[in-house]
């Protein structure tokens, strides 16, 4: 039981038929508590498919997801949302932060999808911007913002309800050399003080730092 | 950060948008509140001045009909007249007081203003009028004008001034005591005076009948039918004759107003529908972070809800300015001759304002549910996927 992830059997199948595209072939994968993993392999191949069912962002067509001991599959939409604003932290290449909020709101606003007094938002959204270094840019706006100083305040956001999970998807695939090493060593840092990081990359050296990577080819993983 | 502020935030930052799509459902509401105002004071300011007349018949041209007998109400001129034979043949029949008015048009300062010919002692017994200023008409032939109250007041007229009527100077007599009905915004002058300045020789336009017996009132109308080649109304049949114009007036401008309020409704269902398309990824990041779809549907009902209170208020504001400020302004006519007398704004304008806070706010909500609904059952990795 000291897997943070485990999967079974994990498929998912997009269309049906003739139509049909097996995005995910049976997947099995345990992922231990507080390590660092790199998912690699070619672009649509199922990486990122992979992410989201493991992120409870997208249901499994057969096998189940465990994340810390709790079953995915059988947890309704409501119950799967608590879940990802508590237990997870999602990571986009694109950063997706909300381009009409500052970057402390961006912050406040998944502390209040959880249920966290607007009281404290403020504070601890600071804290963050404090620890990703950028405490001085709580009230620009993304478009105000470097690339590399976005994905930051999207890192801080993924850490707003201090999960334990960390999913960065391709979180350097849109950031030059310089904002990428920042970023790498941002993830390196959470993950010594104990977060899991499970991350998607086509970037070597972060796949090189990594304690363990998973090959996904073809919708199956590969030893 | 509250889910009010983040819808705030949303609208504030899409300003255009946000800005047309309130001024839809802000016109929505203000005609509906316009048009229910006029519409509401019409049909009272019709039963006060049914009452104020305090005829129980009214002997009319030959061929009137609802046009006429509203304008008896309104004090329009009629396009008909009764010969000074036929009012003496009337006059005649026992049991019965019948007066002759004859209704005028004139201008004071480019705005219209009616104009009544009247048997000086017998109407101010018959209407019981009280003179508030100066004296009333010393007797029937007095050359001079006796004022209504809001006419005095409007154009700042007082007893030993003059008036204009038709070229000719005439004195002003006297102002009388506000009576809240369209005298109050009339001049008076001697039934002669208003024959001999628009050549009507001696004819008239109506007459009220007062009878002796309420109960034979329509024997009386037999009558008077008899006598003479006229038209003869009760004041019952009047009233309800004109409300039943007035019903048809108030129900087309409500459905004008209801087709108003549907387009604004369409117009937040399609600000909101488009909202939903080009938010996709929005709602992919909050579903990312957390967001239940409860969440994601009250955030887009909650901004359709923002667009029905703060165009309710808009509307209903503007609504009400409109009936009161601009509907005095629009051409005489019977339907604004009634408005005009009764431009109180008082405390029944909060009730109408909140009433159409709450209307809007429900049709918008309403309108926001398709929208929310459609928003809220996006699949997560659908949403966050959207390029």
């Amino acid at each position: 039981m000291n897997d943070m992830i485990r999967t079974d059997n994990l498929s998912r199948t997009y269309g049906s038929g003739a139509v049909a595209t097996h995005a995910l072939r049976g997947a099995n994968l345990a992922i231990p508590k507080g390590s660092f993993t790199c998912i690699v392999g070619p672009s649509g191949h199922g990486k990122s498919t992979l992410l989201h069912l493991v992120g409870g962002l997208d249901r499994p067509t057969t096998g189940t997801v465990h994340i810390g001991g709790v079953e995915l599959t059988s947890l309704d939409s409501s119950a799967l949302a608590r879940l990802r604003g508590s237990k997870i932290g999602f990571v986009f290449q694109f950063f997706n932060l909300l381009r009409t909020l500052t970057a402390s709101e961006n912050i406040a606003t998944a502390m209040m999808l959880a249920g966290v007094p607007a009281r404290q938002q403020a504070e601890r959204a600071r804290e963050l911007l404090e620890r990703v270094g950028l405490a001085e840019k709580a009230g620009a706006r993304p478009g105000e913002l470097s690339g590399g100083q976005q994905q930051r305040v999207a890192i801080a956001r993924a850490l707003a309800n201090d999960p334990d999970l960390l999913l960065p998807d391709e979180p350097t695939g849109n950031l030059d050399s310089e904002a990428e090493a920042g970023i790498i060593a941002l993830l390196h840092d959470l993950h010594r003080r104990g977060k899991t990081v499970v991350v998607v990359t086509h970037n070597h050296e972060i796949a090189q730092q990594a304690e363990r990577i998973i090959t996904v080819r073809d919708g199956r993983i590969a030893a | 950060m509250t889910l009010t502020r983040l819808v705030l935030k949303n609208l504030t930052c899409r300003r255009g948008r946000f800005i047309f799509t309130l001024l839809g459902i802000t016109i929505g509401i203000a005609s509906v509140v316009s048009f229910l105002s006029l519409g509401g004071s019409l049909k009272s300011e019709i039963r006060r001045e049914s009452a104020a007349l305090g005829a129980n018949l009214v002997v009319t041209p030959k061929g009137s009909c609802a046009y006429e007998q509203v304008s008896i109400l309104t004090g329009e001129q009629l396009p008909t007249t009764i010969t000074a034979d036929e009012v003496a043949r009337v006059q005649e029949i026992d049991g019965l007081t019948a007066l002759p008015f004859l209704a005028e048009r004139t201008a004071i300062r480019n705005r219209p203003v009616g104009v009544m010919g009247i048997l000086p002692a017998e109407t101010l017994r018959f209407k019981g009028w009280q003179v508030t200023r100066g004296d009333y008409f010393p007797d029937t032939e007095a050359a001079g004008a006796v004022l209504g109250a809001i006419v005095a007041d409007q154009f700042d007229l007082a007893p030993g001034g003059e008036v204009t009527i038709r070229g000719e100077r005439l004195p002003i007599l006297g102002v009388l005591k506000e009576t809240g009905g369209k005298d109050d915004l009339t001049i008076f002058v001697a039934l002669t005076t208003a024959q001999r300045l628009y050549n009507q020789g001696d004819r008239v336009s109506y007459l009220a009948v007062r009878v002796a017996d309420i109960d034979q009132v329509d024997a009386y109308a037999e009558k008077i039918k008899e006598a003479v080649s006229l038209g003869v109304v009760s004041d019952k049949q009047m009233l309800k004759s004109v409300l039943s114009i007035v019903g048809t007036v108030n129900i087309t401008l409500q459905l004008i107003a209801a087709v108003a309020v549907l387009a604004a409704a369409f117009g937040i269902i399609n600000t909101m529908l488009t909202a939903t398309y080009e938010r996709k990824r929005e709602i992919g990041i909050l579903l990312a972070l957390g967001a239940r779809r409860r969440t994601i549907f009250t955030l887009f009902l909650l901004e359709s809800a923002i667009y029905g209170v703060l165009g309710g208020l808009a509307g209903a504001v503007t609504g009400l300015l409109f009936s009161t400020l601009a509907a005095p302004h629009i051409t005489q006519n019977a339907f604004t001759a009634f408005v005009s007398g009764s431009g109180a704004v008082g405390p029944a304008s909060v009730g109408v304002i909140l009433g159409a806070v709450v209307f809007s706010a429900v049709i918008a909500m309403l309108a926001g549910v398709y929208p929310a609904w459609r928003a809220a059952r996006l699949a997560p990795v659908e949403a966050i996927s959207y390029e």
